[in-house]
C-alpha cells in the first residue's frame, strides 16, 4: 500500500520551487512514480507531499539543437525514446537500450530524467550516455547549470542534485564524423548485472578515440580509461576491435571493485564484462563506418 | 501436439477438445477469485511479520496502534485464549500467529483489522515489537549439527491426514519426519557390481509463485464459520478450523471460488484460520489479501541434498541403489512428511532395482515453511537418478537410451513390492521422444541431447464423492468438492458426466468446491482429480441411471414392459423417454430430481497403491554458450502418457505448462537466504520465473493406451513434464560440453564454473 | 482529514467524477470504488503485469499509477472489450488456444495484447514475445499465448481485408 500523502501539479518550474519549498524538506518530485511509489509502498521512504512534475511543458520533448546535440526532456518516457525518429535517427543505440529496458508498463511511465534522478546502480541509460559523454541540466531558483554524468551520479541513489533542483533535460552530444556509440548487457534478474557502453571514432580505418564505461557491476556506472586506451589504434575491423577489446579487458577489469550480489560473484561478472565489451565496441563500430 | 491412441473410443464429448467451460467468464474479466469476494460489513487485515529468523517475543505495544483511528481489532496471540493456536493436517506445529517464539523471518506475530487496508497498514507501523533474536539456522547441515539450536522444544500432535499409513519419526531434534524406503539386499547388490556411481547433486528452494497470493475471506455468523478461500483443498480446511475454533465439521463452510493457480502451493491449511481468528475478534467479516511478497514467505518447496550412490552390473543393469537425501523443510511441517515420504519413494525411479534404501529427512529450517509444490519430492531427486543412469552410460560405453531400455520397467511390473504395477509403457514413450529429438542422427560438436523419464506414486488417497442430479428437464448437475484452479477440472469432469449421461454438455453443469454444498473430496492435487472424482462422478451416473431405470419401471412401465437401459435414456415398449422424462413420470408432475451417489475409496480397482502411476519423459536439444555459460534449447519434447485424454487441448496445456516451470527451476529458480535467515530474493524483481522470451520451441506428444485406473483408461497428468527437466537439461549440457552439472539451477555463472572446472580437469 | 481531490475520468468510454485520496492507485479505484475487479493485483510491484490496463491506449501498471495521474484521460479494462457481450477477436483467440488456465495473468495479458494489436496489427511471432515479456504467467507456459495474439492479428487482417 502506498501511505498517504498529498499531490501537488504545478505547471511551470517556478510553481514547481515554491512547491518544494513549501514542504519544508518533506517533499519529493515525482514522474512516472515507478521507482519512488515503490520505494513508499516498501516503506523505505516516506513524503508528506509528491510534486508532480510531469504538467511542466518544458520538461517534454526531443529536439537536436543546431550544434547537433540530441535535447531530451526530463519528462520524456522510455517509450518515447524508443519510437522517436529523432532518437532513433541521431543515438541509435539509446532506441535499441530502452526497447530493452523493464517491460512495456515501465517504459510508458517511467521517465529517463526519473531514472538518472533515481541513481539506481543497475541503470542502462546512465551507463550508456556515460559512454556517450552526456551531461545533464538542472534547474533551481537560483538558475541553470549542466553535469556530466559521472559529476551527477555520485553513488548508489545518490546524486549531485540538490533537493530542490529539477532535471530539466539530458544533453547528448553528436557523435561527429566516424563517431559511433553501442552499448551492451547482460541481464539474469530484472535489472542488468553487467552492462557495457562504449564510444569510439574512427579515422581512416583505426580506432582514434575511445570511451569505455561499466555499469551495474560497480557500485556507480564508472568509465574504465585503461579499457578505452586499449581500443585505440585498432584496425576498424570486427575481428581486430574485439580483439583488442578482449585483450583491453583483461588488463582493464581484472582489478575491477565488482560487487557480489544476486546477479552473481564479482569474478563471473568480470569474466562477462569482458565478453560485452566485444559486443559493445562492435556496435559502435557498426555506427562509426555505417558502409564499411 | 502429436496423438498417439491405442484405446477404444468412449463416447463423446469424452476426448473432445471441447472449450474450456470458464473461458468467457475469464477472458471478459467476470471470473470471480477470492479477492472478488466481497460480503456486507467486511473489513480489512495486514499482518505484521517478524524481521527475525528465529527470536523469543519479549512485549508487543500495540496500544498506539489501536487507538488509531479506523483500526477496529490489534490481534496477538495473546489474545485468542479461546483458539487452538497449532494447526497443521500431518504435524499440528505451525501457530497461526507466533506464540512466544518466531521460527522464520516472516513470521505473522500481529493482524491488524481496520476499515480499510490503507489503514490497517498505517496501524502496522504503529506496532513496537521487542524481541531477542536467538542464533538461526537456515540450511540442513546447520540445523542437523551438534548445538544447532533447536526450532521445536515441544512435539506436535501427529494428524491423520498426513497420506501415509506409518507414524511420523524423527531422528534428531530439528528432524521433522524420517522416511525410509528399503527392500532387498542392498550390500549384495553393491558387493557384485561392475560399476559403481556416486554424487551428490542439490536441487534449489523454489516459489511455485501462484499468481494470485493467498487470501480469505472469513465470516462468522451464530457460531457458524464460513470462509472463502484461495485453497487446493477446502476439505482439508475445513478439518483444520474445525479443530482450531472447536466446532463440528457441520458448522465450517469452506468456498472456493475460482483460484489463481495453485500448482501444489495452495494445499492444505494457510492464512485461513489467522482470518478466522481475526474476524473472531473483530466481529466482522474480515478479507486478508496477501501480496506476493508475503505469499514467498508463505509457503515454498523444499530443496533437497541428495547422496546416492548406484550399483550397476557391465551390461548396464541396476542392481542396488543406497541414498541419503535430506530436505530443507524451513519452519513447519506443513505436507514435507509426505513430499520426504514421496522423495524416498521416487529416487528409484522407473526402474527395476533389486535392492534400494533410502532415506530421506524433512528437516527443520529458520526459513519459510516448505510444502507441496507440483511434482514434490519427484524433482527434487530425479535430478541425481537420472543424472547417475547417464554417468553410467557414459562409463560403460552405453548409449543413454540403451542403459534406459535395459532397466525400465515394463507395464505392469512392480517397481517395489507390494505396490500396483506400473500403468504406463515407458519404454515405448522413451522411443517416442528419440523420434522428436532425432536422436540418432549424428551428435554436432557443442550440441547435447538427452531423454529422461520419472515415475510418481500419484493420485493421493482415494476417497472421493460425487453426487450427479438429473433434473426434470432432463439437464444435470454434478457437485463435487474439486477445485478449479486453472487445470479446466470444471470443464473435465463435466465432459465425463455428460458423457456418462448421454446428455448434451451445455445441459451439465458442475457445482464445485464449497464444503456447505457439495460432498467430501480429499483434495485437488497429486494429479489426481480427472482419474479419482472422474470414478466418482462416473459411479454416480451410474447410481443415477440405475435409480431412473427402476423409476421407468414404477412409474412408466406400469403393465409390466421390459425397461431398456439406452445411453441417454430408457425405452419402455418401443417408446425412448430420456432422463428428464422419467424424472417427471415418476414424480407425476412438472418438478423433482434424482439423485446419484458416486463414492471413490481404497477398494475395488482403486485398493492397490498408488491409484496410479503419473511418468514423465521429457527431451531436449540443446547448445552451451560457452563464454556466458548461457544455455539454449532448440526442442524441449514432452511425451504426456494419460491413458485417455478427456479434454487433448486441457491435457497438453498442463504439459506444457509444467515443462516449463520444469524449466524455470533448473535453470534460473531459486530463493537464496542470508546465514541468519532473510530471503535475499523474496519479490518478484529477484525471483524471476520463466519469461514469454525463455519458452524453447515444444514439440507435444500424448499417449493414450487407455491403460489408467481412471474413467476410459484415463489417469492424472500435469507433473510427468515437470519432474524429469533439470535432469534433461544436465545430461545434454554433459553431452554438448563435457561438464557435469550437479547443482540445479543451472544458472549461466553455474554452467560458467562447470566448463571452468572441465578445463581445469582437462589441463 | 486526508486530503481529497476531484478527478475526472473515462473508464470503457464512461466518464466518472470521484473524489479520491492521492495515495490511491488506479488499480485500488478501479477495483473497490468502480467494482471493475477484472484487473488483479499479484506482485504489486510493476513485474507481473496482472494489473495491466490501457490509459489513453498506453499499458500502464494499475497496482503503482497513481489514479490522479489518470485525470483528464481514458481508461479501458478487460471489461471493456467485448462490446454487447461480443468477444473482441483476441479474446475469442485465447479461448480457442486455451491461452489461459487459472487466468489470474489473462486480464493483463489481454490488455498488454490490444495496446500491442493496436500499435502494430501484424507483428511478427519475435515482436509478440517482446511485447508480452513483461507479463507473467505461470500456468501456459507462454506458448499457447502468443500463438493466440497472432491468431487475433490474423483473423482481424482476413475480417477487414
Ligand atoms: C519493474 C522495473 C524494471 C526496471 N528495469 C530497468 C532496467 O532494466 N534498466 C533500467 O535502467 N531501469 C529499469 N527500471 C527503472 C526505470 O527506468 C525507472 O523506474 C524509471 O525510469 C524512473 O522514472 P520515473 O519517472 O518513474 O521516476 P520517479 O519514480 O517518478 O522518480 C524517481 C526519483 O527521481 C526523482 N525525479 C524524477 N524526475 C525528476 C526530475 N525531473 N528532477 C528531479 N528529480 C526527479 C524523484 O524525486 C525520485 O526520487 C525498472 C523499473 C521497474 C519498476
Ligand atoms: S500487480 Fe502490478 S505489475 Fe504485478
Ligand atoms: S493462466 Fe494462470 S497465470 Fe496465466
Amino acid at each position: 500500500m502506498i501511505p498517504r500523502f498529498s499531490y501537488s501539479r504545478p505547471r511551470s518550474l517556478g510553481d514547481a520551487f515554491h512547491a518544494h519549498a513549501a514542504t519544508d524538506g518533506e517533499g519529493a518530485y515525482v514522474v512516472g512514480g515507478t521507482e519512488l511509489l515503490q520505494v513508499m509502498k516498501m516503506g523505505l521512504a516516506q513524503f508528506r507531499t509528491l510534486i508532480d512534475l510531469k504538467g511542466i511543458a518544458e520538461l517534454h520533448g526531443i529536439e537536436v539543437l543546431a550544434d547537433g546535440t540530441l535535447r531530451i526532456g526530463a519528462c520524456t518516457t522510455h517509450r518515447q525514446i524508443e519510437r522517436s525518429p529523432i532518437v532513433a535517427a541521431s543515438l541509435p543505440g539509446l532506441a535499441e537500450l530502452e526497447l530493452h529496458l523493464a517491460n512495456v508498463r515501465v517504459r510508458n511511465q517511467g521517465t529517463i530524467g526519473g531514472n538518472l534522478a533515481f541513481a539506481e546502480p543497475h541503470s542502462d541509460p546512465a551507463t550508456f550516455l556515460l559512454a556517450c559523454d552526456a551531461r545533464v541540466e538542472l534547474a533551481s531558483p537560483a538558475g541553470r547549470r549542466t553535469v556530466a554524468i559521472d559529476e551527477f551520479v555520485l553513488g548508489p541513489l545518490y546524486t549531485s542534485r540538490e533537493p530542490e533542483e529539477i532535471l530539466t533535460a539530458v544533453l547528448v552530444p553528436p557523435a561527429g564524423k566516424g563517431g559511433g556509440r553501442g552499448y551492451a548487457k547482460a541481464k539474469f534478474f530484472e535489472r542488468p548485472a553487467v552492462a557495457v557502453g562504449v564510444a569510439l571514432t574512427v579515422v581512416d580505418r583505426v580506432v582514434v578515440s575511445a570511451r569505455v564505461s561499466l555499469g551495474s557491476i560497480t557500485e556507480v556506472p564508472m568509465l574504465v580509461p585503461a579499457a578505452a586506451a586499449g581500443l585505440v589504434g585498432a584496425a576498424a575491423d570486427p575481428a581486430s576491435l574485439a580483439a583488442a577489446a578482449r585483450i583491453a579487458a583483461a588488463s582493464a577489469f581484472a582489478d575491477l571493485d565488482a560487487v557480489d550480489d544476486l546477479n552473481g560473484a564479482a569474478d563471473y561478472k568480470r569474466h562477462l564484462a569482458g565478453v560485452l565489451i566485444q559486443q559493445a565496441a562492435l556496435a559502435a563500430l557498426t555506427e562509426a563506418t555505417p558502409h564499411a | 501436439m502429436k496423438r498417439v491412441i491405442e484405446r477404444p473410443t468412449p463416447p463423446s464429448p469424452i476426448s473432445v477438445s471441447v472449450p474450456r467451460r470458464d473461458g468467457i467468464a475469464k477472458v471478459t474479466g467476470s471470473a470471480q477469485f477470492a479477492v472478488d469476494v466481497v460480503v456486507p460489513g467486511m473489513a480489512h487485515a495486514k499482518i505484521l511479520r517478524s524481521p527475525y529468523a528465529h527470536a523469543r517475543i519479549r512485549s508487543i505495544d500495540v496500544t498506539a496502534a489501536r487507538a488509531h483511528p479506523g483500526v477496529i481489532a490489534v490481534v496477538t496471540a495473546d489474545d485468542l485464549p479461546d483458539v487452538i493456536l497449532r494447526y497443521g493436517h500431518a504435524l499440528a506445529d505451525h501457530p497461526m500467529i507466533a506464540t512466544g517464539k518466531v521460527r522464520f523471518a516472516g513470521e505473522p506475530i500481529v493482524g491488524v483489522v481496520a476499515e480499510d487496508a490503507a489503514t490497517a497498514d498505517e496501524a502496522l507501523r504503529l506496532i513496537e515489537l521487542d524481541m531477542e533474536p536467538l542464533p538461526a539456522v537456515t540450511t540442513v547441515e546447520a540445523a542437523l549439527a551438534d548445538d544447532a539450536p533447536v526450532i521445536h522444544e515441544e512435539a506436535a500432535e501427529q494428524r491423520p491426514h498426513r497420506g501415509f499409513e506409518e507414524d511420523i519419526s524423527k531422528t534428531a531434534a530439528n528432524v521433522c519426519s524420517h522416511s525410509r524406503q528399503h527392500y532387498g539386499d542392498v550390500d549384495a547388490g553393491f558387493a557384485a557390481a561392475a560399476l559403481v556411481i556416486e554424487g551428490e547433486f542439490r536441487y534449489p528452494m523454489c516459489y511455485a509463485y501462484a499468481m494470485e497470493p493467498y487470501t480469505t475471506v472469513a465470516s462468522w455468523n451464530q457460531g457458524q464459520l464460513t470462509v472463502w478461500s484461495s485453497a487446493q483443498h477446502p476439505y482439508m480446511v475445513r478439518d483444520d478450523l474445525a479443530r482450531c475454533f472447536g466446532l463440528p465439521l457441520s458448522s465450517v463452510r469452506v468456498v472456493v471460488p475460482y483460484v489463481g493457480g495453485g500448482y501444489g502451493s495452495k494445499s492444505y491449511t494457510k492464512i485461513e484460520p489467522l482470518t478466522a481468528a481475526l474476524a473472531l475478534r473483530a466481529g466482522r467479516p474480515v478479507r486478508l489479501a496477501l501480496v506476493a511478497d508475503e505469499a514467498i514467505l508463505t509457503t515454498r518447496g523444499d530443496s533437497a541434498r541428495v547422496r546416492v550412490k548406484s550399483a550397476f552390473d557391465a551390461e548396464g543393469h541396476l542392481l542396488a541403489r543406497k541414498a541419503e537425501v535430506l530436505l530443507n523443510t524451513g519452519a513447519y511441517a506443513e505436507n514435507s512428511p509426505l513430499v520426504a515420504r514421496k522423495a524416498a519413494n521416487r529416487l528409484s525411479g522407473p526402474y527395476r532395482i533389486p535392492a534400494v534404501d533410502v532415506t530421506c529427512d524433512a528437516v527443520y529450517t529458520n526459513t519459510a515453511p516448505a510444502s507441496s509444490f507440483r511434482g514434490f519430492g519427484a524433482p527434487q531427486v530425479v535430478l541425481a537418478g537420472e543424472s547417475q543412469m547417464d554417468e553410467a552410460a557414459e562409463r560403460l560405453g552405453l548409449d543413454p537410451l540403451e542403459i534406459r531400455r535395459r532397466n525400465v520397467l515394463k507395464p505392469g511390473e512392480r517397481p517395489w513390492p507390494k505396490v500396483r504395477g506400473i500403468d504406463a509403457d515407458l519404454g515405448a514413450d522413451m522411443e517416442l521422444a528419440a523420434i522428436e529429438l532425432d536422436w540418432d542422427a549424428p551428435a554436432e560438436p557443442g550440441r547435447g541431447k538427452a531423454i529422461c523419464i520419472s515415475a510418481s506414486d500419484a493420485g493421493s488417497e482415494p476417497v472421493t464423492t460425487a453426487v450427479l442430479r438429473v433434473h426434470a428437464d432432463g439437464s444435470a448437475t454434478v457437485m463435487c468438492g474439486s477445485t478449479e484452479m486453472g487445470q479446466g477440472s470444471n470443464t473435465v469432469l463435466a465432459q465425463i458426466g455428460a458423457g456418462e449421461m448421454g446428455i448434451p454438455l451445455e445441459r451439465v453443469h458442475l457445482n464445485q468446491s464449497d464444503t456447505g454444498m457439495v460432498s467430501y473430496d480429499r483434495s485437488t492435487g497429486a494429479s489426481r482429480t480427472t482419474t479419482l472424482m472422474g470414478l466418482a462422478i462416473r459411479d454416480a451416473a451410474r447410481d443415477v441411471k440405475a435409480q431412473l431405470v427402476g423409476w421407468a419401471q414404477d412409474a412408466i412401465a406400469k403393465d409390466g414392459a421390459e425397461v431398456v437401459e439406452e445411453h441417454e435414456g430408457v425405452r419402455v415398449g418401443g417408446t425412448f423417454h430420456d432422463w428428464g422424462a422419467v424424472v417427471r413420470a415418476w414424480f407425476a408432475g412438472a418438478g423433482g430430481e434424482c439423485i446419484g451417489r458416486g463414492y471413490v475409496r481404497k477398494a475395488g480397482a482403486t485398493e492397490a497403491m498408488p491409484p496410479f502411476w503419473e511418468v514423465g519423459c521429457v527431451g531436449v536439444d540443446l547448445t552451451v554458450d560457452e563464454q556466458t555459460g548461457r544455455i539454449q534449447i532448440h526442442k524441449l519434447v514432452t511425451i504426456g502418457d494419460v491413458g485417455c485424454a478427456i479434454n487433448p487441448q486441457l491435457a497438453e496445456a498442463q504439459d506444457v505448462g509444467a515443462a516449463i516451470m520444469g524449466l524455470g527451476m533448473a535453470t534460473r529458480e531459486e530463493l537464496v537466504y542470508t546465514a541468519d535467515g532473510n530471503l535475499l530474493n523474496g519479490n518478484l524483481f529477484d525471483y524471476r520465473v520463466p519469461r514469454a522470451s525463455d519458452i524453447p520451441p515444444l514439440a507435444t506428444v500424448l499417449v493414450e493406451r487407455g491403460d489408467g485406473v481412471g474413467v476410459y483408461g484415463a489417469k492424472g497428468g500435469g507433473e510427468g513434464a515437470l519432474n524429469p527437466v533439470a535432469a534433461a537439461i544436465a545430461n545434454a549440457v554433459f553431452r554438448a560440453t563435457g561438464a557435469r552439472l550437479r547443482q540445479a539451477p543451472f544458472t549461466p555463472e553455474r554452467v560458467w564454473r562447470a566448463l571452468q572446472e572441465r578445463d581445469a580437469a582437462a589441463s | 482529514m486526508h486530503e481529497i481531490i476531484e478527478v475526472g475520468l473515462t473508464v470503457n468510454g464512461r466518464p466518472h467524477e470521484l473524489r479520491i485520496e492521492p495515495r490511491e492507485t488506479l488499480g485500488e479505484v478501479l477495483r473497490d470504488r468502480l467494482a471493475l475487479t477484472g484487473l488483479k493485483v499479484s506482485c504489486d510491484s510493476q513485474v507481473c503485469g496482472a494489473c495491466t490496463v490501457l490509459v489513453d491506449g498506453l499499458a500502464v501498471s494499475a497496482c503503482t499509477y497513481l489514479a490522479v495521474d489518470a485525470d483528464g484521460r481514458s481508461v479501458r479494462t478487460v471489461e471493456g472489450l467485448a462490446v454487447d457481450g461480443r468477444l473482441t477477436p483476441l479474446q475469442q483467440a485465447f479461448i480457442d488456444h486455451a491461452a489461459f488456465q487459472c487466468a489470474f495473468c489473462t486480464s493483463g495479458m489481454l490488455m498488454t495484447a490490444t495496446a500491442l494489436l493496436e500499435e502494430n496489427p501484424a507483428p511478427t511471432r519475435e515482436e509478440v514475445v517482446t511485447g508480452l515479456e513483461g507479463n507473467l504467467c505461470r500456468c501456459t507456459g507462454y506458448a499457447p499465448i502468443v500463438d493466440a495474439v497472432l491468431a487475433a492479428a490474423a483473423a482481424t487482417a482476413e475480417a477487414t481485408a
